[in-house]
């Protein structure tokens, strides 16, 4: 029998089973946290910090991120406080200038409430999220690519750069690629990358309700934990 | 050397070592420390003990190569004990008219330190301002024990810390005495000792485990380093009384493979522990059982960190992961782990010694006791520092340090390392403490202080600091890996002259984000050195930014070279000195620089001998 623990999320008491993390819980219940790292059965390394939250712990707000913070009794939790919305915002916008031609991080730039882009544009192919690396090592137990390199030369790739016989090319990796998909105009060359905002789709929806989960169309792109 | 099977057998060892270093009637102590090494030491020890030899002294004087003695500024450094006379950049030809001298009773008075302002000779070490200001007691033993004997620290006390912790206190006790003396972790960060140890050991399970964190990284810093090399069996010592006061069987030493020597003597001493039988099974005849292993880090500055240096000893890539769980219940193989840094663990057997309130009688109400800093920078006395904590900046820059060190004002210290924060001068008079510190927008960090004049400009500080944290960044999280990168574009636009008013608010607003949401310290910390010369120096990011003007004259976009007709000689020296010939000119009339050729390395102008060439802004 799981052992239930009853938290405060964005004022709402919840139960959820002890060994959850907070923001498995909150999508559950519908309260959309953004997150592009996170993958539902995967474990969680924290690294694009989309879906921080605050926690109070003591008296003393901690910032942290819900995907790697396990739910505990009597826990209070803001996920979408002004100062949240503003440290997720500045998140999402160095995301969107290093990858401005993925939609899915056109779309979480948007949802995150970027207006404009400070920094001038760099179209990498890569954001380092992560995902492709854990579903192949944990999914499949295959650990055919891996992260090679530290800091700026950080990059995925096979061992040695050479395909092992052990990657069967299932294509999770690509599956589960944020950069997979391209923006609806097309892929941005070099010089022409602009923030997308001309999309009417279901994202401006939560402008009005910012914490609500609308089952965006992005999240079906890649694969957000709400559309397991 | 049989094990010692009790505390009574520790005694008998100690009692025979005192005797047997109470044997020489002189003993002549020469600094092994870091800067010293650099300066030469390793030649100046080799003369003497040629000397000795020579003159058949071997059995009445004693050498002894000890750990650093701090004032690396003057080294080598030799002292004559029991006199107490400290001679200062000594070399080897020195050491014949040393040994005379010194066997007839006198002093060669040339090879004492002199007082800056007066000229003064000073015949003790301990008189010398540098010493005498300091309250020294981690580094006050170093003189006082070869670095690679066992015996010498027996001599001086060693082990008996243990004996005690064993004999008469059970692990509650001794956590409470670290608890009560108010040691906080002088790795940075700050944390109680005594509450990590308590909460580590309430924690379940039988398997927990130990680690000093000798992953010193910081620019311009070694105290660790130095404690390490000098005095290896206390850290063993604190290791030991933390693995009686939280039931661990198994400690590491995560060294840096950068300090060779640190590793060599943390090897040595755990090899020499566990001939003694201090390291193994029911250690002193108790039923304590613990051993140390030395593990090599590879120079990541990012496996200083907690988390990544516990992956890196698993064999891990050393990355840090989020720590919602803390270590002390989930650490080293995913085992109730205590990782505290070198001179904390250093400071534990001095508490068990001498009791809590000796050393929560030093220092300030939050933070007690002695710290170790290494001043570098711009001050006439750089080396290692150990002042009580709350001592203020100005008494360590000025009086310990004995202020600029070419005449040139001091303008901030850079404290905490590439974490840490610059203070300008009007904060000099702030207590050095790890509230204090912090408030003011930078730390204690491990205990680097970097010392700037005017002709250092504080943005290109910021900028060589981000350069750093972006090399070290593991590259994991968003904030840390692109926040510090796009940090260090924004700098580097406007230390080239291309900077727009509205990065310096972009540039805040940055800094705080990844401060806020980056996943580990070394995250968290990175904006610090933006941040805080944005704080303090601001007037220097606008003169950059609105006037294109780089005031201190570093950042080499925004300057130009000159010569000034009137004092050149026409020498040719700065013609025949510029690496890009961008200086031209007929033999005996003044030359010119050809601004366009001329790529402001300064090499002329430190060439130049009549002041000829001036600095001036580029128009």
């Amino acid at each position: 029998m799981p052992q239930y623990v009853t938290l405060r999320i964005d004022g709402a008491n919840v139960v959820a089973p002890r060994g959850r993390t907070v923001l498995d819980v909150a999508i559950e219940y519908g309260i959309c946290i953004p997150h592009l790292c996170h993958i539902e059965t995967i474990s969680d390394m924290g690294a694009c910090r989309l879906c921080i939250v605050e926690n109070v712990v003591d008296g003393r707000t901690k910032v942290t991120t819900s995907c790697t913070l396990q739910v505990q009794e009597g826990m209070v939790i803001a996920t979408n406080t002004e100062r949240i919305r503003k440290l997720r915002r500045n998140i999402a916008e160095l995301l969107v200038a290093e990858a401005p031609n993925s939609r899915a991080i056109q779309d979480i730039a948007v949802r995150c409430g970027v207006k404009r882009v400070r920094y001038p544009f760099r179209n990498r192919d890569c954001v380092l999220c992560g995902r492709c690396v854990r579903v192949c090592a944990e999914m499949w137990d295959a650990r055919a690519i891996g992260f090679v390199g530290r800091g700026k030369e950080r990059h995925v790739d096979f061992p040695f750069g050479v395909r092992p016989d052990f990657c069967k090319r299932c294509g999770s990796c690509v599956q589960l690629c944020p950069m997979t998909i391209t923006p609806c105009d097309g892929p941005m060359g070099p010089g022409e990358e602009r923030l997308c905002g001309k999309c009417e789709s279901q994202l401006m929806v939560t402008e009005r309700m910012p914490d609500t989960c609308v089952l965006c169309d992005l999240g079906k792109g890649f694969a957000c934990a709400r559309h397991g | 050397m049989p094990r010692l099977a009790g505390i009574g057998e520790l005694e008998n060892l100690r009692a025979a070592a005192v005797a047997e270093r109470q044997r020489a009637s002189m003993t002549l102590i020469v600094c092994g420390g870091p800067g010293c090494q650099a300066s030469g030491c390793r030649a100046v020890a080799d003369a003497l003990s040629e000397e000795l030899a020579r003159e058949e002294l071997t059995s009445e004087v004693q050498l002894r190569v000890t750990g650093c003695h701090g004032f690396c500024e003057q080294g080598p450094i030799i002292i004559v004990e029991p006199a107490g006379i400290c001679y200062c950049r000594v070399e080897p030809g020195d050491i014949a008219e040393i040994v005379s001298t010194t066997l007839r009773g006198g002093v060669v008075d040339r090879l004492l330190y002199a007082d800056p302002s007066s000229g003064e000779r000073v015949r003790s070490a301990w008189e010398i301002p540098f010493y005498r200001l300091q309250d020294r007691v981690l580094l006050a033993l170093h003189p006082e024990i070869d670095s690679s004997s066992i015996t010498d620290y027996i001599a001086t006390g060693g082990y008996s810390a243990l004996a005690k912790v064993l004999g008469e206190h059970s692990p509650d006790r001794v956590i409470k005495a670290v608890t009560s003396s108010g040691l906080r972790g002088r790795g940075g960060g700050g944390f109680p000792t005594g509450r990590k140890w308590a909460t580590c050991r309430a924690a379940p399970g039988d398997e927990k485990y130990l680690i000093c964190n000798a992953d010193e990284g910081d620019p311009g810093a070694y105290m660790d380093r130095g404690v390490l090399e000098g005095n290896p069996h206390l850290v063993l010592e604190g290791m030991l009384i933390g693995a009686w006061a939280i039931g661990a069987r198994q400690g590491y030493i995560y060294v840096r493979n950068e300090y060779p020597m640190a590793v060599e003597h943390a090897r040595l001493a755990v090899a020499q522990a566990r001939e003694y039988g201090l390291l193994g099974d029911n250690i002193l005849g108790s039923s304590l059982c613990f051993d140390v292993e030395v593990a090599r880090g590879g120079g990541a500055f990012v496996c200083g960190e907690s988390t990544a240096l516990m992956a890196s000893l698993e064999g891990k890539v050393g990355e840090p992961r989020a720590k919602d769980v803390h270590t002390v219940e989930d650490g080293l193989w995913g085992k109730p782990t205590v990782l505290n840094n070198v001179e904390t663990w250093a400071n534990v057997p001095l508490i068990m010694r001498n009791g809590p309130a000796w050393f929560a009688a030093k220092g300030t109400k939050g933070s007690k006791g002695t710290k170790i800093f290494s001043l570098t920078g711009r001050v006439k006395n750089t080396g290692l520092v150990e002042v009580a904590m709350g001592t203020p900046l100005r008494t360590i820059i000025y009086d310990i340090g004995g202020g600029a060190a070419d005449g040139v004002a001091i303008k901030a210290v850079q404290t905490g390392g590439p974490s840490g924060g610059c203070l300008p001068a009007d904060k000099f008079d702030l207590p050095v403490d790890f509230d204090t510190l912090a408030q003011a927008g930078s730390m204690v960090g491990s205990g680097g202080m970097v010392v700037m004049d005017e002709h250092t400009c504080m943005v290109d500080v910021a900028r060589y600091f981000l350069a750093f944290l972006q090399d070290e960044s593991c590259g994991k999280c968003v904030p840390c890996r692109l926040g510090v990168d796009r940090m260090l574009e924004i700098v580097t636009d406007i230390t080239e002259g291309r900077g727009r008013p509205e990065q310096l608010e972009l540039l805040e607003e940055l800094g705080e984000t990844v401060r806020e949401t980056a996943l580990c310290g070394l995250g968290k910390t990175a904006p610090n050195p933006v941040l805080s010369t944005l704080r303090y120096f601001r007037e220097e990011y606008e003169a950059h930014v609105r006037e294109r003007r780089c005031p201190a004259g570093v950042c080499r976009a925004l300057i130009a070279y000159q010569i000034d007709p009137e004092r050149c000689t026409g020498c040719g020296l700065c013609r025949t000195a510029c690496p890009h010939g961008a200086i031209t000119g007929e033999s005996k009339q003044p030359h010119t620089i050809v601004a366009d050729a001329c790529l402001r390395c300064g090499i002329c102008q430190s060439e130049c001998r009549f002041e000829a060439i001036v600095l001036t802004e580029r128009g």
